[in-house]
């Protein structure tokens, strides 16, 4: 997607201290590890960017107006695409980093992040105010964020960013972006994979309940009735 | 402790649920209605999308109805007839129910119909048992003798055709008035994501006249069936059952139910018909007052599942 001058081009070689989350029945959110490293032939380190992005979903956003008195909800206006998780570390401001033509021509940090909105409601006319509404809230939901000392560097070379993910952060596959800059332009780029995945009986129980829904249906109809009827058994003995 | 919800994909406390399940248990177990409209919003106000929550604790509800009902059994106060032929046109309203609400979203009024129909049916509901409530405990309070003005059922319970005998319930009346209510409270029962025991409870009561022991047990019989129907539903058509919620809602749920059910014997029915009263009235201007008092975020984010 961007042509990199061989010239100033810097290496660059990232990593995550996992690539695979496991989210069992105790899973309470996870921290993953970012390191890089690079090596330029001269000069102050570079600057560095680390967008982490999860499954895209569908978002609905609501406004609540005033009419005749009474607080309503307005039409939903449903974001499609937004990622489910998204987090922009750098080691500096990233205004300071880049221009914002750049950063909106990379999707680069919370404020260009790509997020369409679906044809029968790009009408509205204040879309930016939904947009930063739906930024606003997901990052109150901790699944959005934006930290401008995210990146550190731990020497010239090495440099680190933790990834936290929430309990609910979205099942799927993410991707960890590292950007390098040099004086306003992009210089380096790589994307490591990282999947967040349900395992053992919490695996089970989705899959179960999707491939053989009646019979999930009726096992959690089973279950409860069976629960009050044992319950109703105990408390008449004593 | 924590616990991670497989359908849900977010943990939860178990402690809490569990406590929750008691809570509300108890009272279902105490005033004979499924709790469903207590619970969710105490669920999504957790932050369990509301499909969800709707569709796991009927779980909750299929379970403590079931352990209340099963004791109810044993001394003889549930006409299992009168019950079925409510459930029967429940199930039917039911359906319609989930016809309107598609519709109704599809306009984009839904949260609109859902907040005036919570707000008049549950303070019209709550309002009509406090006032009649007091009036009796005030009467006995006293030493008046209980007022029985009505005691003579409405006459056209007894013109309609199609009579049927229910003799637990001490009525000849025709079919048509329980599938009617059945049928109504299935449709808004529906509307709301609640099982409608609080709907049905005052029917009985106020409308059918039916005998005062009956009324607990039966209600809770016609719950199980329209909960059974609901769960069953929601895991095959929206995948939102969660198993693993459902089942810590319903442990706490079947422990309060029984409680509930012991603690009512040392009440007098109009006392705790006023509690009852009372807490259906809390529920109903709370979320009517949401219509009336500026949002603190104007903007409702709903998340996938939600």
């Amino acid at each position: 997607m961007i042509d990199f001058d061989p010239i100033v081009t810097n290496q660059l070689a990232t990593d995550l201290t996992q690539s695979r989350v496991e989210v069992s029945s105790s899973f309470q959110g996870a921290k993953v590890i970012l390191y890089g490293a690079t090596l330029q032939p001269d000069g102050p380190p570079p600057d560095v960017i680390v967008v982490v992005r999860g499954p895209e979903t569908d978002l609905r956003l609501m406004r609540k107006v005033r009419k005749a008195g009474l607080w309503l909800n307005s039409r939903p206006m449903i974001f499609e695409g937004a990622p489910g998780f998204y987090m922009a570390a750098s080691s500096r401001p990233l205004s300071e980093i880049s221009r914002n033509e750049m950063r909106y021509h990379l999707g680069l940090g919370l404020d260009y992040m790509p997020m369409d909105i679906a044809a029968e409601t790009a009408h509205q006319t204040d879309y930016a105010d939904w947009r930063r509404a739906v930024v606003r809230l997901q990052q109150k939901n901790g699944l959005y964020s934006d930290n401008a000392s995210g990146v550190r560097f731990i020497d010239r070379h090495l440099f680190r960013a933790e990834v936290e993910l929430p309990s609910d952060a979205p099942i799927g596959t993410y991707t960890a972006e590292v950007w390098l800059f040099r004086n306003g332009l992009p210089v380096n780029y790589s994307v490591k994979p990282l999947t967040v995945e349900k395992v053992g009986f919490e695996r089970f129980v989705y899959d179960f309940a999707h491939r053989h829904a009646w019979i999930y249906g009726l096992i959690c109809v089973l279950m409860s009735m069976g629960m009050g009827l044992i319950a109703s058994r105990l408390f008449r003995r004593r | 402790m924590e616990l991670y919800l497989p359908i849900a994909e977010m943990s939860v406390n178990v402690w809490l649920m569990a406590g929750l399940g008691v809570g509300v248990g108890f009272l279902s177990g105490l005033f004979g209605v499924g709790g469903g409209f207590l619970m969710a919003p105490v669920l999504v106000t957790l932050g369990i999308p509301p499909s969800i929550a709707v569709a796991s604790q009927a779980g909750h509800v299929l379970a403590t109805s079931t352990s209340s009902v099963s004791s109810y059994r044993r001394q003889d106060s549930v006409d299992f007839r009168m019950g079925l032929m409510m459930a029967a046109g429940g199930v039917v309203g039911a359906g319609m129910g989930v016809e309107i609400f598609r519709i109704l979203r599809l306009m984009g009024q839904i949260d609109l119909m859902i907040s005036v129909i919570y707000l008049v049916f549950l303070c019209g509901i709550g309002g009509l048992m406090a006032r009649e409530s007091l009036t009796s405990l005030l009467r006995r309070k006293k030493g008046l003798p209980p007022v029985r003005p009505k005691l003579k059922r409405p006459p056209w319970l007894y013109a309609l055709p199609f009579k049927m005998r229910f003799p637990r319930s001490g009525l000849y009346i025709s079919v048509i008035p329980p599938l009617f209510i059945g049928f109504i409270v299935g449709i808004l029962a529906a509307l709301m994501g609640v099982g409608g025991g609080f709907l049905i409870v005052p029917a009985m009561i106020y409308i059918l006249r039916m005998k005062a022991s009956v009324v607990v047990g039966t209600s809770l019989f016609q719950v199980i069936i329209t909960a059974t129907v609901t769960m069953i539903l929601q895991a095959v058509r929206n995948h939102t059952v969660d198993a693993v919620l459902a089942f810590l809602l319903l442990i706490g749920g079947v422990i309060g139910g029984q409680l509930g059910i012991r603690f009512g014997t040392r009440f007098r029915a109009d006392e705790l018909r006023l509690v009852l009263a009372l807490i259906i009235l809390t529920a109903g201007l709370q979320m009517g007052l949401t219509l009336f008092i500026p949002p603190e975020d104007p903007f409702v984010l709903i998340r996938p599942g939600g």
